[in-house]
């Protein structure tokens, strides 16, 4: 007996260990061997309702490239980049995957993205993106690295009754939606006048309020520094700027907003608590469906001091992997997908603005909520693109000492003077360094 | 080869435990080397092409912060106050269930359930009941006529550290209440009926018998759960994200942070040693320190 036990266990223990060293390995190898090519796909930006539509849209893509199956992969939002990191960098086997201009320049550093010249040059479609989509598509090295599926920017959502209540009209400059923010507070009523981004996130707040401080000044293609080469945290107007950030915390918002980020921030302006909010157009959508038609609207962002608005247009979009076996396929889902069909489809339901020049004629886009987003492309004098300094190698780390430092400026922990000199310090270090 | 000369016993008794080595070489021993090989090594995600080793900056850097020293603080209080109050009050509940009652399983198991729940949903949840807008705790507050005005709770610095702990407390009694309460049930009623006659009150049986009765399982717990509040990043992570101007980080969310905003690993891979090293320190001194306990053992 116990001489087949032995035998018995051999094999077993065989299989287990096997078990536990290819779990640590990819292991797929795509295709079944009959012709059938399977893809590996993973999003980052997750959302319920997105992951339903791109399921859709594969579906479509299977039903017309038969023998191509996609597997899609949906982790949650919060861990997505950085599980996207990881099964890059241990080479896992991956085909297309969601690149954000935020990751971008370290999927590419690290050469695990592949570039798309040559497919894009044999796509009819491309010459049909609109320039904000090309240039973040060209963002690094002037590649192709990624297509985007969408474009952010930010707009400002106001109470429309509210504001008919008091007398006021939508602020056009920071100066005015101070003040107008002022005029609406009552916080006995639990009521204020903006819904402030103190948290998570907030640093993209400040650093766009103080380029719009810097007027015209701003090198728009290095957006940290002024065309003299000094940082932005370094003029007077910088001092104004954030003179204005605190005056709008402390007289026209609630005290807790020090601490919200998206969701306190959205949730703060739907549930009625304040009256304006500035967002990307993804909010259109849980706004619609939780405050009354005419009772919100939207306007272009406000502009600094000397008339001019600094906006950043964020994407996001598809990219394959530097590595993938079957690239041919791959780019034939991110074609797909980035076809105008598609792509309307999509930006529908994720709330992004379009990627093509065909879609600003759909009526969809022109009228309602996104008109703001055709106004300030129209009047490019007063609204100014700038290049995002993502591509820098202390930019993650700066988000968190801006968020840090802009939250102990409103606590009075740190002085004006004191986190403009750190932040101008930080930039001029980070310039020596280069990108 | 005498090494490798073993009896088929001995063979089939290796092979069975072959695949849990692996497993635990693979995912507990392997980490732990890569880790102490990343931590002196310029390991940054942003650039993976020159990972090249760099001494001690590592630790530098993230020593010579200027929030270092508040870290540390935050870490002691985050540490100490949450164990307290969970011991004390998870001892009190322990001791409440002890005798059997009608629907003590149900009660039972709404004690524990907190125990059940992962950390990012109870800071969520937290999140929501501390929001100084619209949450909950501030609600009732205001209309039992306790305050007047609504507290910031997770945007004020001097009420963050205590909210945070607050909902570390409600989520670490139930982990008190289960261990302790099975340690009470093993006491022999005889010894109560001993103290009884010898005229001992509830009090001095708690202290006499009860108490030194359980201590080992008292002092086996309290050690773990030092281990683990100091390992538990998830609840402030999920409820200030440090903040408000990294007013409550301690050392474990600090690490979170380099990886998630400057996917950092080797700092965030030093951080991780200096908390072995602490945690290791403080094992050994406990453990120490309170052999003398022990002595008291039954």
């Amino acid at each position: 007996m116990k001489g087949t036990k032995r035998w018995l266990a051999l094999p077993v223990v065989a299989a287990l260990a096997a078990g536990v060293v290819s779990g640590c390995s990819g292991s797929s190898d795509g295709g079944d061997g009959k012709g059938t090519v399977k893809l590996k796909m993973i999003e980052s930006l997750t959302s319920p309702a997105r992951t339903e539509v791109i399921k859709k849209m594969i579906a479509s893509f299977e039903e017309a490239n038969p023998n191509i199956k996609v597997e899609l992969i949906s982790p949650p939002l919060e861990s997505a980049d950085n599980k996207i990191s990881t099964m890059l960098n241990s080479k896992e086997s991956l085909d297309v995957l969601e690149v954000r201009d935020v990751t971008v320049k370290q999927f590419v550093t690290n050469k695990w993205i592949a570039d798309l010249t040559e497919d894009t040059n044999a796509w009819s479609g491309y010459k049909d993106l609109n320039a904000n989509s090309l240039a973040m598509a060209n963002y690094i090295e002037n590649k192709p690295y990624y297509i985007p599926y969408g474009l952010y920017q930010k707009m400002l959502f106001y109470r429309k009754d509210w504001f008919d209540e008091k007398g006021l009209t939508p602020p056009k400059t920071w100066d005015d939606l101070l003040n107008a923010a002022k005029t609406l507070t009552d916080s006995a009523n639990n009521r204020f006048g903006y819904s402030f981004r103190g948290g998570s996130g907030a640093d993209g707040y400040i650093v766009d309020l103080l380029r719009d401080f810097n007027g015209a000044n701003v090198n728009t293609d290095d957006a940290m520094f002024l065309k003299s080469g000094a940082t932005i945290f370094s003029t007077p107007e910088a001092k104004q700027g954030l003179t204005l950030y605190t005056n709008l915390y402390k007289d026209g918002s609630p005290k807790d907003a020090i601490n919200w980020a998206f969701a306190e921030q959205v949730q703060g302006f739907v549930s009625g608590a304040t009256a304006m909010l500035i967002q990307d157009p993804d909010t259109i959508d849980p706004v619609k469906q939780k405050l009354g038609e005419g009772t919100w609207a939207t306007a272009p962002m406000p502009v600094g001091p000397t008339g001019v608005s600094h906006y950043k247009v964020g994407a996001a979009g598809w990219g394959m992997t530097s590595y993938s076996k079957h690239p041919k396929e791959a780019w034939k889902l991110i074609e797909f997908l980035s076809s105008p069909e598609q792509n309307a489809i999509f930006t529908k339901t994720a709330g992004v603005i379009p990627i093509h020049n065909s879609a600003s004629v759909d009526s969809y886009f022109k009228e309602g909520a996104y008109k703001p987003y055709i106004d300030m492309a129209n009047d490019p004098e007063h609204f100014v693109a700038y290049k995002p300094e993502t591509d820098y190698k202390g930019f993650g780390e700066w988000r968190k000492i801006v968020q840090q430092d802009g939250q102990a400026v409103l606590l009075g922990q740190l002085s004006i003077d004191d986190a403009l000199k750190k932040w101008d310090a930080y930039w001029m270090n980070e310039k020596q360094q280069g990108k | 080869m005498k090494l490798f000369r073993l009896n088929r016993t001995q063979t089939f008794i290796f092979l069975c435990l072959l695949p849990t080595i692996l497993l635990v070489f693979g995912f507990t021993y392997y980490p732990i080397v890569k880790g102490i090989d990343v931590a002196f090594r310029n390991y940054s995600l942003f650039n993976l092409s020159d990972v090249r080793y760099i001494g001690m900056d590592n630790f530098k850097t993230v020593t010579s912060s200027a929030q270092f020293g508040t870290i540390l603080k935050n870490t002691a209080l985050w540490v100490s106050i949450s164990l307290v109050l969970q011991f004390v009050i998870g001892f009190g509940v322990a001791l409440l269930m002890r005798r059997s009652f009608r629907g003590r399983g149900v009660y039972q198991g709404f004690v524990f359930y907190s125990w059940a729940l992962s950390g990012f949903l109870i800071g969520i949840i937290w999140r929501w009941l501390f929001n100084g807008q619209i949450g909950v705790v501030n609600d009732l507050l205001l209309k039992m006529g306790l305050i007047s005005e609504r507290i910031g709770f997770l945007s004020d610095p001097k009420w963050a550290m205590f909210s945070v702990i607050v909902a570390n407390v409600w989520y670490g009694v139930a982990f008190f209440a289960i261990m302790l309460l099975a340690a009470l049930q093993s006491v022999p009623s005889e010894l109560y009926e001993a103290a009884e006659i010898d005229g001992a009150g509830s009090f001095g049986q708690l202290r006499h018998v009860t108490i030194p009765y359980i201590m080992p399982t008292i002092i086996s717990t309290t050690a773990l759960r030092v281990i683990w509040i100091f390992n538990f990043p998830d609840l402030i992570y999920g409820m200030t994200n440090g903040g408000p101007a990294g007013s409550t980080h301690i050392l474990t969310t600090y690490m979170l942070d380099k990886i998630v905003f400057s996917g950092d690993y080797g700092q965030a891979s030093a951080i991780g040693i200096i908390c072995i090293a602490i945690l290791v320190l403080f094992t050994t001194f406990y453990l120490f320190a309170t052999r003398a306990g022990k002595a008291g053992d039954f």
